[in-house]
């Protein structure tokens, strides 16, 4: 006999029935408390990531004397259009140079640090400082230098600052940022004393609503072994409250802006994210490697790029050595890492099996470094006495102070 | 330094470097040229020229059309840059005898006025990019036009551009001037060689890349053959043409040259390159993709391969893909260079101003630079087997060429003639650092990473 074709109806009424029963049957493999996840692993990947800027309503509690002015402001000021023939190379070269060999000399520009008593972090040090902020939740002792540095630059402030915009954008788009978590060993994703973090990068576009703009829970993701091994990374931790909270490890991650292939580094780094079967949101905090962040801004951003909203790029290298508080350098003590974090949202996604049985083929990873910066570096001597003595002068002639 | 990995791939299946160096690293005179002709080269298709014009075969770039003298011709294709706009609109030539002595302001944030570097020496556009003049009787044919200069003489166009050779050119086949491979949104309005049609069938195209002129489909997406197949005869069922899907021809194709067309199945015709069937990956996540070269005994397609590299070097893997790199395992960079001024010239060749270099490479500081960007220096009887690479002397003080007999010239080697250098911040093989560091990412001017794969922004053309 015929099989009659089914109807609109009744496949509506098996579509139904069949997601009630995946839903169900989800629900019971996440455990007798509904939390634990199916084998006791569980996997997000990276979708959203901002330096953690905290913004008052109006701006004006952490940055009461206005925002930072940025390259096309401050070229403006070192060379006016008074007349002057001016060579390519005492102007628009010296000033890419002051970019890519920046200095420790005073910035004669101003520039504006971030105040006021919060900002988004964690406690790094286990200490309260007085340089310390206090979490919009209450945490004292919060140590986010990085913050006081790039909190009055517009670039970095969301939604409208074009770096953070970018910096974001990238995560999802390209897929040399596919930053995927593992949690394995879980017994409960509300309270576990003893879970594995591993660290991996995917190999997948992240699964999006029909928006194409938000990301959805239940896309599949390959690791990648091949060019992605050395981000494969191991982390400890624990979950309370529905709050996963590892400890501190050095960690290295893909951040691509603009196709150039550039990581970050983020010293004791720590994760403490909010849990749930499809999300895991909170924050990356540690100390960020001063030379491999200003690496990856100038690699990924030209002075054109960073003109947007308004940074500089040599002020804020100037900015970030002064407020470097830890890791000194064995030879010249200066600090060579800056407290910081990271806003960070995760969604749900499943790990292809297959491509994990490819990590036992890997070799052993050895730990990654920091990129040590130039590495002939431009003395600050050598910044005065060219570019540098002109800016002073120039910034002694405006009233403008440091 | 990590002990380098020492093997290459290039297309036609997977080469110890060592092995290549052994069979090409000394070759001199007639036996580099044998050695060149004996590699296939990219058909095209025949279209009428002007009298004594014609097609030179080359080692990157393809078939590209020359002039009488074999000195290929270029165009300037007009671009929109970040402030403006410049090169040569359809039927017109922004290309002149005047000298330009100030940079233009293309490039935010920096405004225009300000003296260009060596400008005392620096050549007119016209100097540097000489106009093909036609005879005062020239007549159009087919696509070559004539478009009347500002001094009235007749200038040759190819399809509504206007034409020139590049002063860099010396003998048939050079094209220095400008080249093929894909160029991104800030580069300079650059040269580019003027080339016949290529002898591909209809949904076809051929792209260039730093491993040779890969075949893809017309919507970029790569093609490839498989070791499992025989001479115009596919091995792939069923099973496996879910993941390669066959390269069908339609009724009405018919061979030609390297082209041959079978039945897979009855009623079912599978193009074939010189006799090896062609096939795409339904795997491949991107367009002009190496990926499926990974499968074993599968392999990319290309018209022609890019002449191996010097003896000695390597192939390193990074998080990004596979670059270029020396016998250290550290990572090979070229230098990009064009200039803000209206006429866009080149500042990257060793004839050119060194200034913009300098600045990259060692913040204005020659000593530095080379300590910072070290030229990839050649053994002392090195020969190139190939035109695009050479070995040349450089003095490190001015990074021009050295004067004949100049004790401190440094003999190094060079690519397109100008040096490749590697960067003292890379630690381990496998490190990039010093890829992007220029204005706009190195687009505008700046060092680039040799890629020869980039699985994620295709960066390898």
């Amino acid at each position: 006999m015929k099989q009659t074709p089914a109807t609109p109806l009744s496949t509506l009424t098996h579509l139904v029935t069949t997601a009630l029963a995946l839903l169900l049957g989800s629900m019971a493999a996440f455990g007798a408390d509904g939390t634990a996840p199916p084998d006791g692993t569980i996997a997000y990947v990276l979708t959203d990531l901002h330096w953690a800027i905290y913004e008052s309503a109006d701006g004006k509690t952490e940055c009461p004397h206005g925002f930072n002015e940025g390259n096309r402001e401050q070229f403006k000021q070192l060379f006016p259009e008074d007349g002057t023939q001016r060579t390519l190379l005492e102007t628009q070269l010296r000033r890419e140079i002051d970019g890519w060999y920046p200095t420790t000399a005073p910035d004669p520009f101003p520039f504006l640090e971030a105040g006021g008593p919060t900002a988004y972090g964690l406690n790094l040090d286990g200490k309260v400082g007085p340089n310390d902020f206090t979490s919009p939740d209450g945490e004292k002792g919060v140590d986010n230098q990085l913050y006081r540095a790039l909190g009055c630059i517009r670039n970095y402030r969301p939604p409208e600052g074009a770096i953070q915009g970018f910096d974001n954008d990238e995560v999802t788009k390209d897929v040399y940022n596919r930053i995927l978590i593992e949690l394995s060993g879980v017994d409960s994703l509300v309270n576990d004393a003893d879970v594995q973090v591993t660290m991996y990068r995917g190999r997948d576009p992240i699964l999006l609503d029909a928006t194409g703009k938000k990301a959805i829970p239940g896309g599949s993701q390959r690791i990648d072994t091949r060019w992605g091994a050395k981000y494969i990374q191991h982390l400890h931790g624990r979950i309370k409250d529905g709050v996963l909270t590892t400890d501190p490890v050095d960690l290295v991650y893909p951040w691509a802006v603009f196709y150039i292939p550039t990581d970050e580094y983020m010293r004791a780094a720590r994760l403490r994210l909010k849990l749930s079967p499809t999300t895991a949101d909170g924050l990356i905090a540690g100390y960020t490697d001063i030379e491999t962040w200003y690496s990856q801004l100038m690699r990924s951003y030209s002075t054109h790029h960073q003109s947007y909203g308004q940074s500089s790029a040599p002020s804020i290298y100037k900015a970030f050595r002064r407020l470097a508080d830890a890791y000194p350098d064995p030879k010249t003590g200066a600090n060579t890492a800056i407290s910081s974090a990271l806003l960070a949202k995760f969604t749900q996604v499943r790990i292809v099996p297959e491509s994990k049985a490819q990590l036992a083929s890997l070799p052993p990873q050895h730990p990654v470094r920091p990129y040590a910066g130039p590495p002939y570096p431009r003395p600050a001597a050598e910044e005065a006495t060219e570019g540098g003595a002109k800016v002073a002068a120039v910034m002694a002639g405006s009233g403008a102070t440091h | 330094m990590r002990a380098a990995t020492t093997r290459v791939r290039y297309g036609s299946g997977v080469h110890s470097i060592l092995g290549i160096a052994a069979s090409c690293g000394l070759l001199l005179g007639a036996a580099q040229d044998a050695r060149a002709a004996s590699r296939p080269t990219e058909q095209y298709l025949r279209v009428p020229m002007p009298p004594h014009f014609r097609v030179e075969a080359t080692e990157l770039e393809g078939p590209v059309f020359a002039d009488e003298h074999g000195h290929t011709l270029y165009k300037w294709p007009f671009k929109l840059l970040r402030v403006g706009n410049t090169g040569d609109p359809a039927g017109e030539t922004n290309c002149t005898d005047t000298k330009t002595t100030t940079n233009a302001g293309f490039m935010s944030p920096y405004p225009g006025g300000f003296t260009l570097p060596d400008v005392a020496t620096r050549p007119s556009c016209a100097q540097m990019w000489p106009p093909a003049i036609a005879p005062i009787k020239a007549k159009p044919i087919g696509k070559w036009t004539l478009i009347t200069r500002k001094d009235g003489r007749k200038q040759w166009a190819y399809d509504g551009a206007a034409l020139y050779t590049s002063a860099l050119d010396r003998r048939p086949g050079d094209v220095l001037g400008g080249d093929t491979f894909e160029h991104r949104g800030d580069d300079p309005a650059v040269r580019v060689p003027v080339q016949p049609p290529a002898d591909l069938p209809p949904g076809f195209a051929v792209a260039t890349t730093r491993t040779g002129r890969l075949l893809q489909t017309e919507r970029e997406f790569s093609v490839y053959y498989s070791d499992h197949d025989g001479p115009d005869k596919s091995n792939c069922d069923s099973v496996c043409a879910q993941t390669w899907k066959p390269m069908l021809a339609p009724a009405s194709a018919r061979p030609h040259a390297d082209w041959s067309i079978f039945e897979r199945s009855p009623g079912i015709r599978q193009w074939a390159f010189r006799k090896k069937p062609l096939y795409r990956y339904t795997l491949d996540s991107y367009s002009r993709s190496l990926q499926g070269s990974d499968v074993p005994g599968w392999h990319n397609a290309f018209t022609q391969m890019a002449p191996p590299p010097p003896a000695g070097f390597t192939v390193q893997n990074t998080t990004a893909g596979e670059v270029l790199a020396d016998s250290h395992g550290k990572t090979i960079y070229t230098y990009f260079c064009g200039d803000d001024a209206l006429d866009q010239l080149g500042c990257d060749h060793p004839t050119e101003t060194q200034a913009y270099r300098f600045a990259m490479c060692g913040g204005g500081d020659p000593q530095r630079c080379v300590r910072t960007f070290p030229y990839v220096l050649a053994p002392k009887n090195a020969r190139s087997d190939s035109r695009c690479w050479s070995v040349i002397d450089i003095d490190p003080r001015t990074g021009h060429r050295a004067a004949r007999g100049q004790s401190d010239a440094l003999h190094v080697w060079a690519f397109r003639e100008r040096p490749v250098y590697t960067y003292a911040g890379d630690d381990e093989a496998g490190d990039v650092n010093a890829d992007g560091i220029g204005e706009f990412r190195g687009e505008r001017e700046g060092f680039k990473a040799f890629w020869l794969r980039d699985d994620f922004n295709r960066r390898a053309g």
